[in-house]
């Protein structure tokens, strides 16, 4: 009887169909990575080709330069405006990324501490305001933050792009919720013992929401790696540009080029390589970051 | 002057004048660990949330200040055709991507859910694109359905006698291609919250099931989909509250061919009509207003949520 509704047919028949659209959902994938190594010719070619024939480097960087039908200028030959082109914009969205997960953690966690464990009048208010504020979407701030941004003049730099992105009303919630629930007896006897309160939260509480602080650092790292419409709105010029900011200027510009099409898939390749190599690397926090948090990214 | 110092003892007055120096500091204390974060949040969280609210009252454009003109914003968002186009193609949007997004999502979470080798590999697939920038894969999808014969999409119709398509220049293909690419990106993430909520789910009781003779759609069905009930309302709401925000791939489709919402405004939704309003057109006034009716519609979603969690608690 128990055997009967456990038939290998329908055991199978439900996985085929899923592997199947496993393995298209890597096609895509595929297509950027094959895209980034073809020429030219084989680029435009009709029916294209699904497997490399004559793989090249010249998507990236062309010796013979912009020699049209066959040779056109590779990605790190484009974006001329920015001093280092197109390393330029990689660079950027490297010292953005770091700068703001790790400041907005940290003034994020201290913060958490006081909501969690510090008696302060006041906090209640403080707490309930963060947590209301989180229903409010970007597309609220986003105008009178950029009407901030320019009054203070920081519109083409560095802090008009971390500063406004410092202050996470979900990462001080988050972290507020896991402090709760470290017992107040070892705070207490800490503080009897005449640690300050830094002394408490650099070394009792920092060491015990290492869990919660990394599953946080990943969210943080891949919103602001692919973060485009803040950069978009309070950067114009190339030499603060971020990578989306450099792949949405090739969009628009380099589109309906013929052979073009090697360059965007190069610069989505080099895009998109950083977060992948992190989310194969920590894979298991990246899982349970999700289960955690209820975040996907 | 004398008389309180005699009255009490000496060593006590000491200890709670101790006890005062050492509230007051880690008072004191609090307040520096958290001024950092409570500046940053009210400049830029609280402060632009009543600003916005003042500026969706008046007819400010960028240059002199505004004037401020009531509802007028309000009222004016209804006659509007472009705004009203916008809310119905979100509305379809979000309809097909939240309903395909959890039950694929749930299928795969269903069919890969034995922590086997190979599932774990297709998980980590499926979930790959959740990683990826959204520009990356909205530049990616574009040259697969771009309308040139070496365009992927077209090359696989025209294997099956298909003739070309011009995806970006049909208005009957702008909804769909949103829907596919964010399905493409988003199904992953939804299988892993479905999977934490599987694992929730003893399996003493579908197997009690089985031995009793309930087939695995009988057991999907009664007893494994309701237990699933918080895990599929928190990613409906979810879903829902980020859908209505779709704003990249929009933008870096239709924006470089010159028109925002795409042929004759097909994929126009109102994050784009927003920022087309606000940062190409300048009136800030009215973008704002635009921005607190999406934040109506997602307090709405929010509190939905909440009730609907808390009757399944």
């Amino acid at each position: 009887m128990v055997g009967s509704n456990r038939s290998p047919w329908l055991k199978y028949g439900i996985r085929v169909p899923v592997f199947l659209l496993a393995m298209t959902m890597l096609l895509p994938y595929y297509w950027m990575v094959l895209g980034s190594f073809k020429t030219v010719p084989e680029l435009v070619k009709v029916p294209p080709s699904f497997f490399i024939t004559d793989p090249t480097l010249n998507n990236f960087y062309d010796p013979l330069g912009n020699k049209p039908p066959n040779h056109i200028l590779g990605l790190f030959q484009r974006l001329t405006d920015a001093p280092f082109g197109f390393l330029t914009f990689f660079l950027n969205s490297l010292f953005v990324t770091i700068t703001i997960t790790v400041l907005s953690l940290l003034i994020a966690s201290l913060a958490a501490y006081v909501l969690a464990k510090v008696q302060l009048p006041g906090r209640e208010i403080i707490f309930i305001v963060v947590v209301a504020s989180m229903m409010v979407p970007w597309q609220v701030l986003f105008i009178p933050n950029f009407l901030t941004i320019k009054d203070l003049g920081w519109i083409n730099t560095y802090q008009g792009l971390i500063i406004p992105a410092l202050p996470k009303a979900f990462a001080v919630f988050f972290l507020r919720q896991y402090m709760k629930s470290l017992p107040d007896e070892m705070l207490e006897a800490a503080r009897i013992d005449g640690a300050s309160e830094f002394r408490i939260f650099g070394q009792i509480v920092l060491p015990l929401i290492i869990p919660a602080l990394s599953a946080m650092t990943i969210f943080t790292v891949l919103g602001e790696w692919n973060n485009f419409v803040w950069p978009l709105i309070v950067v114009q010029d190339a030499e603060h540009g971020t990578l989306p900011l450099a792949l949405s200027r090739l969009n628009s510009t380099i589109f309906s080029g013929p052979g073009t099409q090697g360059v965007l898939m190069a610069a989505s390749l080099l895009a998109s390589i950083p977060t992948v190599i992190m989310f194969l690397a920590f894979q298991k926090q990246f899982v349970e970051g999700i289960a955690l948090t209820g975040q996907k990214g | 002057m004398a008389i309180s110092e005699s009255n009490v003892r000496p060593d006590l007055t000491k200890r709670t004048l101790n006890a005062r120096v050492a509230l007051f500091r880690r008072m004191g204390a609090g307040y520096i660990m958290i001024a950092p974060f409570l500046i940053l949040f009210l400049v830029f969280a609280v402060w632009p949330i009543i600003n916005s609210l003042y500026l969706s009252f008046t007819d400010f454009n960028g240059v002199k200040s505004g004037e401020f003109i009531g509802t007028k914003n309000y009222e004016r968002m209804w006659g509007d055709e472009r705004f009203i186009k916008a809310l119905t193609n979100t509305a379809s949007y979000v309809v097909l991507i939240v309903s395909l997004n959890t039950i694929c999502g749930l299928a795969l979470a269903m069919a890969l859910r034995a922590p086997t080798a190979l599932n774990q590999i297709c998980r980590a697939l499926f979930f790959l694109p959740a990683v990826t920038s959204t520009v990356a894969v909205t530049v990616l999808w574009r040259t697969i359905f771009t309308s040139a014969d070496y365009g992927l999409a077209n090359t696989i119709l025209h294997f099956f006698g298909i003739k070309t398509i011009v995806f970006f220049s049909s208005p009957e293909w702008s909804i769909p291609i949103l829907v596919i690419i964010s399905l493409w990106g988003g199904m992953g993430g939804t299988m892993i919250i479905f999977l934490a909520g599987l694992q929730s789910i003893s399996g003493d009781m579908t197997e009690a099931a089985a031995i009793d003779g309930a087939t695995s759609v009988q057991r999907f069905w009664y007893i494994i989909l309701p237990l699933l009930k918080p895990t599929t309302i928190y990613i409906v709401i979810t879903g829902l509250i980020g859908a209505f925000q779709v704003f990249d791939m929009v933008y870096l489709i239709y924006s470089t061919v010159g028109n925002i919402g795409g042929p004759l405004d097909s994929a126009l939704t109102i994050v784009p009509y927003l920022y087309d309003r606000g940062f190409t057109r300048f009136q800030l006034g009215y973008a704002s207003s635009i921005a607190w009716v999406l934040f109506g519609i997602i307090f709405i979603m929010t509190m939905i949520n909440l009730r609907l969690g808390r009757e399944n608690k």
